[in-house]
């Protein structure tokens, strides 16, 4: 009995700050991402030229929030819609292919959103704006559809965390059902962390790795549009924010994410062609390593000092 | 001497063994962790706690006696050992070892009348499956049968006897668990006769790297719940529906929540003409149709535990809430210190 107090009162938030991940982190990141996909949006022209500045800055601003895979971004797959990726089968673009061919006066704003998570979003919109072959089609009516469903999800996105961030910020309060104590908010958003840094090391790396004897830079995330090793450092400087959110006092895991940085950003391989090169996979490996390693110092010290960890059955395959 | 063991013998076995309604009628069993003590409890319809015994270790609970108040927990692998709870005191009435070279594989079943329990095994040293034959009286063993494949986890008993079986299909390593054979591995759900015999077989085709883990009776069909080995981007069904004789039924979810289970499936129950899957690990619960239409996505961190009362469903969470769980979403019943572990048994 006496342990199980005893891990009670240790279970107690010790510097969880809820109200500073959703104040400083996810609100202002939504408010961002939804204000730079509308811009996005807003532009007239069907020109790609004059449309890839903003959809790099939607981008951008994406990755600022992407590792927010919760609430609303998982309710009805809205953060899909906005990102599908990887998209191993290419369903994304088969079913673009299917609406180049049809009567641009069919794609009303309805008829986007009910098209399937993989031809939306801004992996669409990528490969209109950075074809890899010629469009069989003009895809200006596409372009504008994708962009302006990108803008209303992005809006939907923005609105759903007033109310879900209020759910985190009351956790534990009565009537509360979706967190039942303020640990629970605080479990959620660490988990949020170490979950985005196994994206980053398992795919945004992970993929164009392959292995040593077979690379494949050809899986590379937002290849088309230049994006596969900003994404990472984009990625990991968004989790860093997120981890100075959760508990500023976290040395060790700071470090780890400067140095995982550091090497992020000395890459000088946008698309990560060099994996096709022994030394170039070498390379992005000890990125690969040194992501994980923060991933691993977020557990042994952050964990401990809000007083939670991953899921007890989640990390417990059966 | 040999006359004192018998006497001591014919004592254990003349000491009155308490059935369920004597220790508090509890409608459902799971385990959980509370501090760095594990537990087994069980629990009413509404999630209250009518008894609570300690367990040496974390296992999963797995089984029921179907009169006698007695449990069994299985060690998680590798699965040298099996206990039998007697749930009146938590005293480990028995302790179960499979048989040189064997080891459990985490899933149980108790006949009908609780004269026999059955148990999933492997070879350790070829993950070949066994079902192990257990006389219930003094939990001696009685032999065991071919499962029909690799690596066996969870067993199902049908109303008529038979035995479901999910061969999940997968070699893994004797020490280590490292699973061996990803690329070629072909995982099947088995029905045996009574007596052990092979009575019919499913596959997927097209999907051998899904294995086949978890089962629940949903009427006259089969609920099979899998875990996907293959590419995690790839989304794939995680339960299906077969009744012996026809075709299986994929479950397919919505494009939009098809990657909400992240390819794993923890547990699944069945009632009242739906299915629910939960995983853990996607934090998240399907519910779908007996004709394979998704109903639902419900959301709730390390959700695991799920099982049938009546014409609802309750499952569990590693956070230590029980939820009554239905289309319309998540209730809250109660919620304690208890980390609930993988597996909610109804009794």
């Amino acid at each position: 009995m006496r342990g199980i107090l005893i891990a009670l009162a240790l279970a107690t938030p010790a510097a969880a700050d809820t109200a500073s991940v959703v104040q400083t982190h996810i609100r202002p990141g939504y408010a961002a991402f939804a204000e730079a996909a509308r811009q996005l949006a807003a532009i007239d022209s069907c020109d790609p030229v004059a449309l890839r500045p903003a959809f790099q800055a939607a981008y951008d601003a994406w990755m600022h929030v992407a590792h927010l895979a919760l609430g609303p971004a998982e309710e009805d797959g809205r953060a899909l819609a906005v990102h599908f990726w990887p998209d191993p089968k290419g369903s994304g673009w088969k079913a673009q292919r299917a609406l180049l061919a049809a009567d641009p006066a069919t794609l009303t704003p309805d008829a986007m959103a009910s098209q399937s998570v993989a031809a939306r979003g801004l992996p669409a919109l990528e490969r209109l704006l950075f074809p890899a072959e010629e469009l069989p089609a003009d895809p200006c009516s596409l372009t504008h559809a994708t962009a302006d469903d990108l803008a209303r999800i992005a809006s939907d996105l923005n609105a759903a965390w007033a109310g879900y961030g209020d759910l985190l910020l009351t956790a534990g309060q009565p009537g509360n059902t979706r967190f039942l104590t303020p640990d629970e908010a605080t479990q959620a958003l660490f988990t949020q962390l170490v979950t985005g840094l196994e994206v980053v090391a398992d795919r945004r790396i992970g993929r164009p790795l392959g292995t040593f004897d077979k690379p494949r830079p050809d899986l590379a995330e937002a290849r088309a549009s230049g994006r596969s090793q900003a994404n990472v450092v984009q990625s990991l400087q968004a989790l860093r924010a997120l981890t100075l959110a959760l508990n500023p006092d976290s040395p060790r895991t700071l470090a780890a994410f400067d140095r995982a940085l550091g090497l992020a950003e000395a890459l000088d391989d946008p698309r990560f062609d060099r994996a096709a090169d022994p030394q170039g996979w070498l390379k992005l490996e000890i990125l690969q390593q040194a992501v994980r390693a923060t991933r691993d110092a977020a557990l042994a010290e952050l964990g401990p000092a809000l007083g939670v960890t991953l899921g007890f059955n989640a990390q417990d395959g059966d | 001497m040999r006359r004192r063991m018998f006497l001591a013998t014919l004592a254990a076995s003349m000491t009155p063994r308490l059935t369920w309604a004597e220790v508090g009628r509890p409608a459902l069993l799971a385990a959980g962790k509370e501090g760095d003590t594990y537990t087994l409890h069980g629990l009413t319809a509404t999630g209250e706690s009518v008894f609570r015994v300690a367990l040496p270790g974390r296992g999963h609970a797995a089984a029921a006696h179907p009169t006698r108040a007695e449990a069994v927990a299985f060690a998680r692998r590798p699965g040298t050992f099996a206990l039998v709870i007697d749930c009146a005191t938590g005293a480990v009435a028995h302790r179960l070892s499979p048989p040189e070279g064997l080891q459990f594989n985490g899933h149980g079943a108790f006949s009908h009348d609780g004269s026999r329990l059955m148990t999933s095994e492997v070879v350790a040293e070829t993950s070949e499956g066994r079902i192990g034959l257990w006389d219930t009286a003094r939990y001696t063993r009685l032999g065991d049968w071919p499962s029909q494949g690799l690596g066996p986890h969870d067993i199902k008993l049908l109303p008529d006897g038979r035995l479901a079986v999910a061969n999940g299909g997968i070699r893994t390593d004797p020490v280590d668990r490292t699973k061996l054979n990803l690329p070629d591995m072909r995982p099947n759900l088995t029905i045996l006769s009574e007596d052990g015999s092979p009575l019919d077989q499913m596959e997927l085709s097209g999907l051998f790297q899904n294995s086949i883990r978890h089962l629940a009776l949903a009427g006259s069909a089969i609920a099979f719940a899998m875990q996907w080995e293959g590419d995690p981007a790839e989304a794939v069904p995680q339960l299906g529906l077969w009744t012996p004789g026809q075709s299986p039924i994929l479950c397919t979810a919505r494009p939009e929540d098809a990657l909400a289970l992240k390819g794993y499936a923890g547990s699944v129950a069945a009632t009242g003409g739906r299915v629910i899957v939960t995983s853990p690990k996607g934090g998240a619960a399907t519910i779908f149709g007996l004709e394979g239409a998704p109903l639902a996505t419900l959301y709730r961190a390390d959700l695991c535990g799920a099982a049938a009362l009546g014409t609802s469903f309750v499952v569990t969470d590693g956070l230590g809430a029980i939820w009554s769980a239905s289309e319309s979403g998540l209730t809250p019943l109660a919620s304690g210190p208890a980390q609930w572990d993988n597996h909610l048994i109804a009794l």
